[in-house]
């Protein structure tokens, strides 16, 4: 039963991951626009973080202030 | 910080420092390991994977122990700076020798059953109820996960994504995957009283880690700062004396119920800002004027005396305070001003 919630929560954090990286980072951070080779050093916290990082990715894009 | 982000912001002085880190696990590694085949007792054949996982073990938490004496040590000693510059290294090495360990452990103990090695792991040491053969492996997953977490957002973007205060309190964890360790060394290989060499290791090493924090505390409360005063004027209030600020230095200012401020003399001019740095929240006025900017001590992150902003491509920007003089006083307007305002210099008298 644990292995199995860890796997659901490690698949979404993987999708999660993705799209942040192709569709999310560049909009949220002008200092990753154009930069590729440091994303694949993100994806580890990204699946570990995802329920924070989409709470992060949605204050950044509609409060931007924030 | 980058203008734009780099996977690893490789430099000389940090490839010899990872290079000299790795070199030194290395020999540990295989030093514990001979050592421990070499005095194995007579009759008895080395037990090659046990020494093995103490080896990777004691290396992890000696590691850590490191990473955590960093910081005080530079407060009592500044030419440690070094050490610091590059302490995220030293952090992501750090989980990479416990995941080493936790590899070894996987592969031995709970490698030969049918149930999955993972699996076993995590559901074969769960009584606590019975001592001597409390459970210890619980906590070294759960300090293995934080370094985890730790390592995997140690990348700048991390911090300025979730915002430094946020990230400077997801990396204090560092402390309790400490302590999670100490619990997994004395619930484990402690409990077995049979090793009076590693008690004696985690007890000094744990004592020593504390002494050093608390002398560096001491040092940081009698370090050289200074309370502001109540001035005859509002908003204005006495922050100090032009004399007590170095030509190219710092002072700070402790405000009542606001953030200090750093205070800094260059070129007969006197200007202000946040004291915490927008990188980690360094003590920028324990740093120093360098090429005309303000330069945080602990990672050399610089800023416009006048404006408070990094200069360009960097983005990064501080908050702004008012000054003006008052025969020799310095006086300060608590209020800040949003970061990267303007405020010109003040003029020292000739």
């Amino acid at each position: 039963m644990l292995i199995q919630a860890v796997t659901a929560y490690a698949s979404f954090g993987a999708l999660v991951s993705a799209l942040f990286l192709l569709f999310g980072i560049d909009r949220i951070d002008p200092a990753a626009r154009g930069a590729y080779a440091f994303r694949p050093l993100l994806v580890p916290g990204l699946v570990l973080l995802w329920p924070l990082v989409m709470w992060r990715w949605l204050a950044l894009t509609f409060w931007p202030a924030r | 910080m980058s203008a734009r982000y780099e996977a690893v912001g490789w430099n000389r002085s940090k490839i010899v420092y990872d290079a000299v880190l790795i070199g030194v696990i290395l020999a540990y590694y295989y030093l514990f390991v001979a050592i421990g085949a070499a005095t194995a007792p007579i009759g008895t054949p080395p037990d090659g994977p046990s020494l093995a996982m103490q080896a990777s073990g004691s290396c992890a938490f000696l590691l850590l122990a490191s990473v955590l004496a960093i910081g005080p040590l530079v407060r009592l000693d500044p030419r440690l700076l070094p050490f610091l510059y590059n302490r995220r290294h030293f952090g992501v090495i750090t989980c990479a020798v416990a995941a080493g360990h936790a590899q070894q452990v996987l592969n031995w103990y709970f490698a030969f059953s049918p149930t999955p090695s993972l699996q076993a792991m995590l559901f074969t040491d769960t009584g606590f109820d019975h001592w001597p053969g409390l459970p210890f492996i619980p906590f070294g997953i759960a300090a293995f996960a934080i370094l985890v977490a730790l390592a995997a957002t140690s990348h700048d973007f991390w911090l300025r994504f979730l915002t430094p205060p946020v990230w400077k309190a997801l990396h204090m964890l560092i402390y309790l995957a400490f302590g999670l360790v100490v619990a997994h060394v004395a619930f484990g290989a402690l409990q077995s009283r049979s090793q009076p060499l590693l008690a004696v290791l985690v007890t000094a090493v744990s004592i020593g880690l504390c002494a050093l924090h608390l002398a560096a505390g001491r040092k940081a409360v009698l370090a050289d700062r200074v309370t502001a005063q109540p001035a005859d004027t509002t908003p204005w209030v006495v922050a100090t004396t032009i004399d007590a600020i170095g030509e190219n230095r710092g002072l700070v200012v402790n405000l009542p119920d606001a953030e200090a401020v750093a205070i800094f003399r260059h070129n007969g001019h006197l200007s202000a800002v946040s004291n915490l740095c927008a990188h980690q929240n360094g003590p920028l006025g324990e740093g120093r004027v360098v090429d005309g900017c303000i330069t945080c001590p602990w990672h050399g992150f610089q800023y416009q005396l006048a404006d408070g902003c990094a200069p360009a491509p960097f983005t990064e920007r501080l908050a702004t305070y008012r000054l003006r003089l008052d025969g020799c006083n310095v006086l300060l307007d608590p209020v800040p001003n949003p970061p990267g305002t303007y405020v010109a210099p003040t003029a020292l008298p000739t």
